[in-house]
């Protein structure tokens, strides 16, 4: 008698993470247009016309970057926390932390004249993302607290915060209708590169590169993954794993963080519940999608970007923007499906 | 008294290439109760789980009170009065004792529970309330409330794999008063099932040995059988091929110094008063029936546990207080019994897990150097002939021969000084445990003084010049080679000292 099993695949291609996606996105597509059709509307014209407005020109196409910066900068950081196998859900907490951060030291300091001084805001939202996670840290490698249940959590603390802060303490009493905080000021704006473009994108990319370097060629990067594979090698192999998990869970907060810092300095200049828009939550999408490949993450994240503000102009022709949420959400569906048979395969084994 | 309520016919069962049962023929008289002797892997648990109806036989046929039963499934066994405790508890820790206990359909205890259990706690001698829940036990409770979960369903034929493994000696004195009263007032039979020679004679009243998937001995009389006939029959014949022993030896390389280790939880020593040496040249095998202190004997050894009393010296250097890194780089290898979850990280790439043991030395301050932990994995799948494909695929996809020859390849090509192996062939087949053997002469015949575990008591005294058996965390004998034979090392194994 013989039986059929499914057994991972002894070589997997090298690409098959870039295939699944390129499979996610038509499978995305298809579904898109097909909800299109129900809706009496031509895909061919919304998707083109969602293609023109998001990267046709100077001006749409630094708006599609500047919404793909906090997609890439937290997909990143949950991108290193995975290095360990762990995952982290508090992306969304950790850039409004970051935000926050920024904030209190903007308010508090008086060097607005030194030519660092953004520098020290950019650090001061990294720090505030890690101080977010410090408690899931804490948690997970004292008490093994699941840490997706305390990430998760640590985002509504967090939201709950920044809600206070804005009709309390930081309320802006020029503002009449609803509650935020204060501008910062135009010396702390983020430099712009190209037409509304910031500067915070040439942060993205250089962070990219770090996260690329910290995962994959530093001795830090295999201690995370042997930490990660099993506690028990780790031990064995004379590596602390509980400390080389508080420190990725740290860096991994701090590069969300980071992407409230860049949101706050270079797009709203002002703490309100909008600094993020559900971006930490697309990003886990993004770092999904790409296997947990920083490189894979920044291409995914700036088409993820354009996605989400091909979505919203769509709307001037009366098309729901919920379309580029159901084509994000269909992609890592169907890529993850498609790796799955790329890394798996239906064996037939002798019974017993 | 002495009707027969349960037999098999030429049961077989194979698993694979591995035949489990090969023409198994076993009886139980009701109300007494059998002790089921023999090695890891005899087949025992095999048997039973055969019994209960959770594998179905390839042959043979299950007359039960003399009725041939067709096919059994756990159900049906269930209905016919066959219980099993498993190895493994099978409670649901978040309900109550009592929930457990009334759980199954076949419950006969609906209406009276608690008259039932305040009888049955008393036999027990456990005082826990009804009402608790099974998480607050302890692992001795658990398992009364194991067995009483069998009377609760009203079986007749109590089967019971490996009970003591998890016991204290009181509380598997406990047991024992528990079993008598069980099967002299309430005529259950039972089975026990255990590798424990001690327990075998104190516990039955006849005794059933099984080796390699068949029954070599049945219905022996407890009262008139000897130790030394016992452990004939489960050890059987030692395959006898020795590898030259002219070995030159040298001076002591790894010391032990009155090792002593307490288990936080019971406060029991797990490990006691172990001293032993190993010369440069010399294979020193550690004999002992699985559970006797060997892991953790190999662990403190490798740095991996650091929870102990005593003295550790390399080289006349004291490295007691060294943590696992240091150690290794004063060239100690070590080959854990679990071959992955500890010797290699499942999850993660064949490339990776090659470099475990050495990866500091491929790193330049912070930056890792990818391209000398290929040229090392490349060089390691040359010298041991490992089949790895892919660099980059997981672990887990190479065959178990492969993932020991790279785990074992790894802890070698640096020509280590000290190596300890446990359990360096469990589940390989023949042709990869004759190349893991040759790998092991090699090592010796260059100079490293080498401790080896095992269970195989072939390899043991195939591969070592002296041999040490441990025996509830002590060395309880110690032999050259030459004068070591089955009966002598077989007896030492089961904690008898002569």
């Amino acid at each position: 008698m013989s039986k059929y099993i499914l057994a991972k695949k002894t070589s997997v291609h090298d690409f098959s993470t870039f295939y699944s996606f390129l499979i996610g996105l038509a499978i995305s597509i298809t579904v898109g247009s097909l909800i299109l059709l129900l809706q009496d509307q031509n895909p061919i014209e919304v998707f083109s016309l969602m293609l023109k407005l998001s990267v046709g020109s100077m001006n749409s196409l630094s708006a599609s970057l500047n919404k793909a910066i906090p997609l890439i900068l937290a997909g990143l950081g949950i991108a290193i926390i995975n290095t360990v196998k762990l995952w982290n859900i508090g992306a969304e907490g950790q850039i409004f932390l970051g935000a926050i951060i920024v904030n209190l030291v903007y308010i508090n300091t008086d060097l607005r004249s030194s030519s660092l001084y953004i520098l020290l805001l950019l650090i001061a939202g990294f720090i505030g993302g890690s101080i977010c996670i410090l408690m899931p840290a804490i948690t997970k490698v004292f008490f093994g607290v699941n840490e997706i249940i305390t990430t998760l959590l640590t985002n509504y603390i967090i939201i709950g915060l920044t809600v206070y802060l804005i009709n309390g303490p930081w309320r802006d009493p020029d503002s009449l209708s609803f509650p935020v905080a204060a501008y910062v000021g135009e010396e702390v704006f983020l430099p712009k590169i190209l037409g509304r473009l910031s500067i915070g994108f040439i942060i993205c990319i250089l962070c990219t590169f770090a996260a690329h370097y910290l995962i994959d060629k530093s001795v830090f990067g295999y201690e995370m993954r042997i930490a990660g594979g099993s506690q028990m090698t780790a031990i064995y192999a004379g590596i602390n794993a509980k400390q080389k998990t508080f420190i990725a869970m740290l860096i991994g907060g701090g590069f969300a963080g980071l992407a409230g810092a860049v949101e706050l300095l270079g797009q709203t200049h002002r703490v309100s519940t909008g600094i993020s828009q559900g971006f930490g939550y697309t990003a886990i999408i993004v770092a999904a999608i790409t296997g947990m490949r920083p490189i894979g993450i920044f291409l995914v994240g700036t088409l993820f970007g354009a996605l989400t503000i091909g979505g919203s102009v769509i709307q001037t022709i009366g098309v729901s923007s919920y379309i580029a949420d159901i084509i994000q959400a269909t992609t890592l569906f169907g890529a993850l499906i498609a790796l799955f048979f790329f890394t798996y395969e239906i064996k037939e084994v002798q019974d017993g | 008294m002495n009707q027969i309520i349960l037999e098999t016919k030429e049961i077989s069962k194979s698993f694979g290439k591995v035949q489990a049962l090969n023409n198994v023929n076993f009886f139980l008289h009701k109300g007494k109760i059998h002790g089921l002797l023999g090695e890891n892997g005899a087949g025992k648990t095999s048997l039973m789980n055969i019994l209960s109806g959770i594998y179905q036989p390839e042959k043979g046929s299950i007359y039960i009170n003399g009725h041939k039963q067709d096919q059994l499934t756990p159900d049906s066994s269930l209905n016919l009065g066959i219980g099993m405790v498993h190895q493994e508890f099978r409670l649901i820790e978040s309900f109550s004792i009592k929930d457990n206990l009334t759980l199954s359909k076949s419950n006969i205890y609906k209406e009276d529970f608690d008259e039932a259990y305040n009888k049955y706690s008393e036999i027990f001698s456990l005082s826990a309330d009804a009402h608790s829940s099974i998480s607050e036990l302890s692992v001795g409770e658990k398992q009364k409330i194991e067995i009483m979960k069998l009377i609760f369903n009203n079986a007749s034929i109590m089967l019971l794999d490996e009970p003591t493994a998890v016991l204290t000696p009181q509380e598997t004195e406990q047991l024992k008063r528990s079993l008598d009263k069980l099967s002299q007032e309430d005529k259950k039979t039972i089975v026990f099932i255990t590798h424990k020679l001690k327990e075998i004679k104190q516990f039955t009243e006849s005794i059933f040995v099984m080796k390699n998937g068949e029954m070599v001995a049945k219905g022996l009389e407890t009262k008139s059988v000897e130790d030394k006939e016992l452990v004939n029959l489960m050890m059987g014949n030692v395959n006898s091929t020795k590898v030259n022993k002219n070995n030159p030896k040298g001076e002591i390389k790894l010391k032990v110094e009155n090792l002593l280790q307490k288990n936080t939880e019971n406060n029991l020593n797990t490990l006691e008063d172990i001293s032993l040496d190993i010369k440069s040249g010399e294979i020193l095998g550690i004999a002992g029936v699985s559970g006797n202190g060997q892991v953790e004997l190999a662990n403190i050894i490798s740095g991996v546990e650091q929870n102990f009393k005593g003295k550790i010296l390399i080289n006349d250097i004291d490295i007691s207080k060294k943590g696992v890194k240091a150690r290794k780089k004063l060239n100690l290898s070590y080959i854990p019994e679990n071959r992955l979850g500890v010797g290699l990280a499942p999850g993660v790439s064949v490339l990776d897990n090659s470099a475990i043991k050495e990866y500091f030395d491929a790193s330049y301050g912070i930056h890792l150097s990818k391209n000398k932990l290929l040229e090392n994995l490349e060089l390691l799948i040359k010298e041991f002939s490992i089949k790895a494909p892919d660099p980059h695929a997981e672990i887990s996809t190479l065959s178990g021969g492969n993932m020991q020859k790279l785990l074992m390849g790894r802890e070698l090509i640096s020509s280590p000084e000290i190596i300890i192996a446990s359990q360096p062939t469990r589940g390989l087949d023949v042709r990869a445990v004759e190349a893991i053997h040759n790998l092991i002469i090699y090592q010796r015949d260059s100079g490293t003084a080498i401790m080896l575990f095992s269970e195989d008591l072939d390899e043991l005294f195939k591969l070592s010049d002296r041999l040490i058996v441990l025996y509830e965390g002590k060395i309880i004998k110690e032999f050259e080679i030459e004068k070591a034979n089955i009966h002598n090392v077989g007896l030492a194994m089961a904690g008898i000292n002569e």
